[in-house]
């Protein structure tokens, strides 16, 4: 699978819009260098030509095509009402840069 | 370990690049530049200690947030809602870094720099050293917590809340732990100085780094943040580090050339704390079956220092020539090979956390 939705996340993206950006976010490190992390954002994409553009039962997922087929999964954590994406099964990677 | 197992082990050529590979000799370096420069130019050093406002020097202040402003301006603090779903993980390392790392480093810097090393280090150098060593032991890393992660196959996710929820501890931990221990050590420190440090070294980078985020992704999106601000930002911070150590040796140089063992001496018991951090953490997770890839970045952002604000702390309490600032450049001088030994140790010991097997498919599968 290209990247898994949980039931949780699909229903919580549905009411932000149905439409969520999984991309790779660079962390720089103090001494130098950096890793990219994988984030999720309930919004389109800047570029969408830059990613791949999936419909997984309702949700539209733009998603870096070098996240795609990875086990990657999709889910939604917070309390009092306030919620944050995340993406599961993950590692950081070296930063591009 | 399986052959396999080893196979998924990333090297540090493909997580460091040359810089932060190498900073040690970068360090070394600056220390040579800083005390070249304090000893043949003595005209800069002294004409940059004359720009102070209410005891803060003005160039020191606008280099520390340069260092420390891209490092808090990276920080996604909504990843703070995710407390719950690693909550062994965040258990040990919040536990470690702020119950046990502080008051460890304490007892084993105080145990060589006053006890082992007494007739090698004076007394009055001795309890600077202490202090210096206190300052490093009560911060966890901060930024470089990503590239040890990457070089253990860590949980991005994971890394990401534990570095967002120990930020916002440090907030209010720091000055109690620093003053506590200060204190203990006979070193007594007025709280108004601390708390202006706090302020000035925490409080306002973390604010400004919070505001510029949300500003700018609110004004231009995030990728754009990620990829056109922080791209230029970022490298900012070990330009600033390497800067700020020139300049500190620059004051430092009398003290490096009359006693060069001192770093060596300092070095010592910061290495011992290191390892003991680590493996008190990754033993705790190997116990309570915590998964590799949430053990490893658990224990290595408490054996990793957050070496900007003890430089700054250092310095605002104690100044530039202080004893104390040099311990803590001591910190920055052993803390990447250090890592590196502890990223190996991670790797080799993979296999015996539960989900090896599992992440070792997945990323043969990737």
């Amino acid at each position: 699978m290209a990247i898994e939705v949980s039931d949780r996340a699909r229903e919580w993206l549905k009411r932000k819009g149905g439409v969520v950006t999984v991309r790779l976010s660079p962390r720089h490190g103090c001494c130098g260098g950096g890793a990219d992390i994988a984030v999720a954002e309930a919004r389109a994409p800047d570029v969408p030509e830059h990613y791949t553009r999936l419909d997984l039962d309702g949700v539209i997922v733009h998603i870096d095509p070098s996240l795609l087929d990875q086990g990657l999964r999709l889910d939604v954590e917070g309390f009092l009402g306030l919620g944050h994406l995340f993406v599961e099964g993950a590692s950081p990677t070296r930063s591009k840069e | 370990m399986t052959a396999h197992q080893e196979s998924q082990s990333p090297s540090t050529s493909e997580g460091m690049g040359l810089f932060e590979r190498f900073l040690s000799v970068w360090v070394a370096l600056a220390i040579v530049a800083g005390v070249l420069l304090g000893q043949f130019v003595p005209a800069v050093p002294e004409t940059l200690s004359r720009f102070e406002y209410a005891q803060v020097s003005i160039p020191v202040a606008i280099l520390i947030w340069a260092m420390i402003f891209p490092m808090m301006a990276q920080i996604d603090f909504s990843a703070v809602l995710g407390v719950r779903r690693q909550p062994k993980g965040l258990v040990i390392t919040t536990t470690v870094n702020w119950l046990i790392k502080p008051f460890t480093m304490f007892a084993i810097a105080w145990f060589f720099l006053t006890v082992v090393f007494q007739p090698l280090i004076p007394e009055p150098l001795a309890s600077q050293y202490l202090a210096g060593a206190i300052l490093l032991g009560a911060a966890p890393c901060t930024a470089m917590v990503f590239v040890w992660s990457t070089l253990t196959r860590g949980d991005a996710a994971y890394t990401l809340v534990q570095v967002a929820l120990n930020d916002l501890i440090m907030l209010f931990t720091f000055a109690p732990i620093v003053v506590f221990l200060l204190g203990v050590s006979n070193i007594p420190i007025p709280w108004d100085t601390v708390a202006l440090s706090v302020v000035l070294y925490i409080v306002i980078p973390l604010a400004a780094g919070y505001l510029t985020r949300r500003t700018l992704i609110a004004r231009h999106g995030s990728e754009w943040y990620d990829n056109v601000f922080m791209k230029k930002v970022g490298p900012i911070t070990p330009v600033g580090l390497i800067i700020t150590l020139v300049l500190l040796f620059a004051f430092q140089g009398e003290v490096i050339l009359e006693a060069p063992l001192h770093i060596l001496l300092i070095a010592i018991p910061l290495i011992l704390q290191t390892f003991l951090i680590f493996f008190i953490a990754y033993g705790w997770a190997k116990a309570w079956k915590v998964p590799h890839n949430v053990a490893a970045p658990g224990a290595m952002i408490g054996a990793s220092n957050f070496f900007e604000l003890a430089v700054a702390a250092a310095i605002a309490l104690f100044g530039l020539q202080s004893g104390a600032a040099l311990a803590t450049v001591v910190g920055v001088l052993v803390e990447v090979p250090l890592m590196l030994a502890l990223v190996g140790i991670a790797n080799r010991t993979r296999h015996h956390f539960p989900g090896a097997e599992t992440q070792a498919h997945a990323e043969a599968r990737g």
